[in-house]
């Protein structure tokens, strides 16, 4: 057995909110209520529960995977939380696939909800955070990407109107996405994005993730039980790896590098395809420089081209390689535990995405960014890539 | 763009209180005396920073030693706070600096007695102790002007 030998045979997600209007434990009973639905599975079937750990309301719990099966009513031979940041989404499908192959558990129910707007439990304070950056006024993760940006503008320079391409296509996505967040399904332009609120200098407000609330939820098992079960519509993990403190035993690192360099190749070797085979990609989006840099490790073009790369790159859902086809984070809300992107690309996948609908659902490539550490780019990555039934 | 013509805020009016990790003592320890003092890996002879309580070179808690150092650098990166945290707030616009020092480790601070204009990547920077209340020192960074 290995990793392809493992379906997600059902996805479920609520609209982005800007602030949830019903407890956490509602829309995580909610999701499993709908991959029951549309399985047909009993719920005593499920023994495995897998829990996102970029979680802003259970974060005090450090029962929190423990209380979700409580609240489920669910008897579980694995209980597992996935605490790698904005990698937790990915790294729970890998995870229920290897609890599933190790004989752990058959059916595994993976929970992405979270409302960290309306009750957030994160603390930072037993972190580097307190005495080094906390005392000079940074500005968490936009003034790290401030940081970053700009060491990357005075390597190779910057020209700011393409990543306002990047962030004005995903807003047009967005647009389509009926569970986007409301508040972001208005048209932007490039100039929106160039004159948009100085945050960080250059980071700018149209380049940051919103903050909202919301819900997802996959269902797993093997593909042999799959095919019992008579479940078609499965999608496949072909290929994964994840990489964390990149360079951590060094002390001097270029912030425009990151782990994907090495994540990223090895997820595509697993999955046998190379970076021209992929057909969409949906990198996980807390900065809009953070999808360039990612295109950059993925090698779709070198370190230092990636503005010349977005100048001649379509990446509308019907362009030459569709890009965040929700939305992303930033314009679709970053609700569910980092799990807005994955869901995305499984309804591409399905065949499931209305209007915004990719032609080649071959494959997609599925990111993750987890946490920022001192001085560097970012703390995790992870490269996931699923293909169809 | 950040408008050029603005000043910058030097931020040392902001109240600081700062809990130190028990392994980062001899550093706070260091600035009472205006001294900067980071660690060092025995083996490696590498300079790391912030204080760990293990070398990240080799993972061993013996092999890390305390060194002074003279805090001078150059500009890694910088970025101009226009919203700040909450106890910023108020101060902006305030540039955060990321400094390669000249013991080869990135140091994250606030610049002071520097204007936008002034303020580039590559730029020669030297240690501007700021007091707290505790007696110990926080470091910043102003330009260096005699640098070659």
């Amino acid at each position: 057995m290995a990793l392809r030998d493992h379906a997600i045979v059902a996805y479920a997600e609520t609209k982005v909110m800007e602030k949830s209007d019903r407890d956490v434990f509602v829309l995580i009973g909610e999701m499993l209520e709908s991959v029951l639905d549309s399985t047909g599975v009993e719920k005593n079937e499920i023994d495995g529960l897998v829990v996102a750990g970029m979680t802003g309301t259970g974060a005090g719990n450090i029962f929190w995977p423990q209380t979700i099966a409580d609240v489920l009513g669910l008897q579980v031979g694995f209980c597992e939380q996935v605490n790698i940041g904005g990698c937790s989404a990915t790294g729970c499908v890998v995870r229920a696939a290897a609890a599933i192959e190790y004989g752990l558990c058959e059916i595994a129910f993976l929970s992405f909800s979270d409302t960290h707007v309306l009750e957030d439990k994160t603390d930072h304070s037993h972190t580097y955070r307190r005495e080094w950056t906390d005392p000079y006024g940074v500005m968490g993760p936009p003034g790290a990407f401030g940081l970053l940006s700009r060491a990357y503008e005075s390597k190779y320079g910057l020209d700011y109107r393409m990543l306002g391409k990047l962030a004005v296509t995903q807003r047009n996505h967005a647009i389509m996405n009926e569970h986007a967040c409301e508040k972001l399904r208005v048209p932007i332009t490039i100039d929106d994005y160039l004159n948009s609120r100085v945050i960080a200098d250059p980071i700018r407000l149209l380049d940051c993730v919103m903050r909202t609330d919301g819900g997802a939820g996959l269902l797993m098992m093997s593909r042999k039980k799959a095919k019992e079960k008579g479940l078609t519509k499965n999608i496949i993990p072909i290929g994964y790896a994840e990489l964390t403190n990149y360079l951590g035993g060094e002390n001097l690192v270029d912030v425009t590098k990151s782990g994907h360099s090495i994540c990223g190749e090895k997820a595509l070797k697993q999955a046998g395809l190379g970076n021209k085979d992929i057909k969409s990609f949906h990198p996980y989006d807390d900065f809009i420089i953070a999808i360039m840099l990612q295109m950059e490790a993925f090698g779709f073009c070198k370190a230092g081209q990636g503005i010349p790369y977005i100048r001649e790159t379509n990446f509308d859902y019907n362009g030459d390689l569709p890009l965040n086809t929700g939305g992303g984070q930033i314009s679709a809300g970053q609700a569910a535990g980092s799990s807005e992107n994955l869901v995305e690309a499984i309804q591409q996948l399905r065949c499931e995405a209305g209007e915004r609908q990719i032609k080649d659902t071959t494959n997609a490539l599925v990111t993750g960014i987890g946490w920022i550490n001192y001085g560097r780019n970012w703390g995790s990555s992870a490269a996931l890539v699923l293909t169809p039934e | 763009m950040s408008d050029m013509t603005k000043a910058l805020n030097d931020t040392l009016s902001v109240k600081r209180t700062i809990r130190h990790f028990d392994f980062s003592e001899p550093y706070w320890e260091g600035t009472k005396n205006k001294k900067l003092v980071l660690q060092r890996c025995k083996v490696t002879k590498k300079f790391q920073h912030f204080p760990r309580p293990v070398s990240i070179f080799t993972g061993r808690r013996r092999d890390i030693e305390w060194a002074e150092v003279s805090g001078k650098g150059n500009v890694y990166s910088y970025t101009v706070t226009e919203r700040g945290t909450p106890a910023f707030r108020g101060m902006e616009p305030y540039a955060v600096v990321s400094v390669t020092l000249d013991v080869g480790v990135n140091f994250i601070a606030d610049i002071v007695n520097c204007t936008m204009e002034e303020l580039k990547v590559g730029m020669a920077v030297k240690p501007y102790w700021h007091p707290l209340d505790d007696g110990t020192h926080l470091l910043m960074f102003q330009p260096d002007k005699d640098a070659k």
